[in-house]
């Protein structure tokens, strides 16, 4: 039979501890701009290898990136979509996690926008008025 | 000065958007077979809106989030995605209710058969949503509105009996000719009438819309409180008209011109001019409200972009599925369904589903993350929870009573 090591106590941090489940899943997520990009479905943390023994000392993993997608079928009914179809929102472009994500870069380049950027090339911005500044 | 301007355009904006197909249709549907022997549930009705809207006002001024990121952030996709096709469902059930009214009531002004109208309706809907400025469309629709109030002025020129009147409403009892399951089924009727669901997701939406902080709150309190009540009052009227002149000759309310007829008695042919300005308004205002509700409650679950105030083209899958909307309404009324009769399913319908709007509504009201120093107050929060009893209690006996009495009939 495998004994298990007791885990490490959880090391002393500075700054605000961000529960994964409360403060960043099923968040908004908004570009530099405040537009508003997708939801948050997921969370990339970097692991090790799986099977791979974890030496004593080894630093926590940490998140890499945030995914989205079109996920929310296997969210709900169980089962993990393959990975091609979770789309990343790399860790290093969030500026800040408030009631909302809020990201340092611009909407317009994510990946996770091409839905949208479709429906307004294809449709939208083709009816007359689409490009219209309501203000 | 301006700010009292800007008062007043609010609670009078307030007051003629309250109406909508569904508190025209059940007010005069229940006038004509209950007298005034229900409104006590507008009553009822009416403070739950206020309370809620006022609560989801707060949520969106306090957070900048409107109500249906919330619900999916604290009930998780699952529950939340339920929520969303519930909700979604009977506000698209509303949209093609009100699109139907504004057919209706052009037919009135025209003889031209409503199915004529029906494109045009659609069509005007889509235009002034995708053109149009949001407090222009706003204020349009709900001061026009207003000329509803000629339900009032024909009541007081009915000369009615007062005191039966009074009497009817301050001793509330079940007609001799109506049994006591149907008097219930429209006391739910009338309540989800006053507290449909799409006036809280278009509330707090409209607040973000329109950019509010925490320093306009004291206004949209005042709208809705003074507003929102008057606006009940214009419930009551349509109701007491119809008690007066239906009730004692034995006309049970099927259509829309039913529901005018009393104005054209006590007001005669002016009246019925502005009756039909007011149908048509508040039908139209009602459509804008609830096709844009439609794209908001998804849009927010779904995180997409949106909101009037962005150029279409920014918000391009919201406009997509408003558009989608739209031309489902029109598919279901072009089959030839009678829209009086969607509207009486859509309150009942919205009665059953109004737990699922308000109880996250509470629930992240009283959360401090979102909420900081703007939580709700402890009267706020005993009031909220004496409301989720009625609505869960009215949820639950819809059903039920539905299929007991009928559905009303």
């Amino acid at each position: 039979m495998k004994t298990y090591r007791p885990l490490a106590p959880v090391p002393p941090i500075a700054g605000r501890i961000l529960d994964a489940q409360l403060h960043l899943l099923d968040r908004q997520v908004l570009d530099n701009d405040g537009v508003p990009v997708t939801t948050v479905d997921d969370v990339e943390l970097s692991a090790p290898e799986e099977e791979t023994v974890i030496a004593p000392g080894t630093p926590a993993p940490i998140i890499t990136a945030l995914l989205t997608g079109p996920v929310l079928g296997t969210r709900i009914f169980g089962g993990r979509p393959p990975s091609s179809r979770l789309v990343r929102i790399p860790w290093k472009d969030v500026a800040d996690v408030g009631v909302v994500v809020r990201l340092g870069v611009s909407g317009e380049n994510l990946e996770s926008g091409w839905v949208e950027r479709w429906i307004r090339d294809k449709i939208i911005a083709r009816i007359p008025g689409g490009r219209h500044d309501p203000r | 000065m301006k700010r009292v301007l800007g008062v007043a355009l609010g609670i009078l904006t307030a007051i003629g958007g309250f109406v909508d197909i569904g508190d025209l249709v059940t007010n005069a549907v229940v006038g004509s077979r209950f007298g005034l022997s229900l409104v006590w549930v507008v009553g009822v009705g009416v403070l739950g809106i206020c309370l809620f809207a006022n609560m989801s006002g707060r949520v969106a001024a306090a957070s900048g989030r409107a109500t249906f990121e919330v619900i999916r952030e604290r009930l998780g996709p699952r529950a939340g995605l339920v929520n969303l096709s519930g909700s979604f469902l009977i506000n698209l059930m509303t949209v093609t209710a009100e699109i139907g009214g504004i057919a209706l009531a052009l037919q009135l002004a025209s003889s031209v058969h409503y199915l004529m109208w029906i494109p045009v309706a659609a069509v005007a809907v889509w235009l002034v949503i995708w053109r149009v400025k949001f407090s222009i469309m706003e204020n349009v629709t709900g001061l026009l509105g207003l000329t509803l109030i000629v339900f009032a002025v024909a009541l007081f020129l009915l000369k009615p009996d007062w005191g039966a009147l009074a009497g009817q409403a301050l001793a509330a009892a079940v007609p001799a000719e109506e049994t006591a399951s149907s008097y219930w089924y429209y006391a739910i009727a009338l309540f989800g009438a006053a507290m449909t669901p799409y006036e809280v997701f278009f509330f707090s939406s409209g607040a973000v819309e329109e950019g509010w902080s925490i320093k306009d709150l004291i206004q949209s309190r005042i709208d809705v409180l003074v507003g929102f009540p008057l606006g009940g009052l214009l419930s009551v009227a349509i109701a007491g008209c119809a008690a007066v002149v239906l009730l004692p000759a034995g006309i049970a309310v099927t259509s829309l011109s039913q529901i005018i007829l009393p104005v054209a008695e006590g007001a005669g042919k002016v009246g019925l001019a502005f009756v039909l300005v007011g149908l048509v308004a508040a039908t139209f205002g009602a459509a804008l409200e609830t096709t844009l509700s439609s794209g908001y409650t998804l849009a927010q679950f779904f995180g997409w972009s949106w909101g009037k105030f962005r150029r279409p083209a920014q918000a391009a899958r919201f406009h997509l599925a408003m558009i989608i909307c739209l031309l489902i309404g029109m598919a279901v009324l072009a089959t030839g369904v009678d829209p009086v009769l969607i509207t009486e399913y859509s309150v009942v319908f919205s009665a059953i589903a109004l737990p699922l709007t308000y109880l996250p509504i509470l629930i992240v009201a009283n959360d401090p993350q979102y909420m900081g120093e703007h939580v709700n107050g402890r009267p706020v929060n005993v009031l909220g929870m004496v409301y989720l009893v009625i609505i869960l209690v009215a949820s639950l006996a819809a059903i039920p009573l539905m299929i007991v009495t009928g559905a009303g009939s």
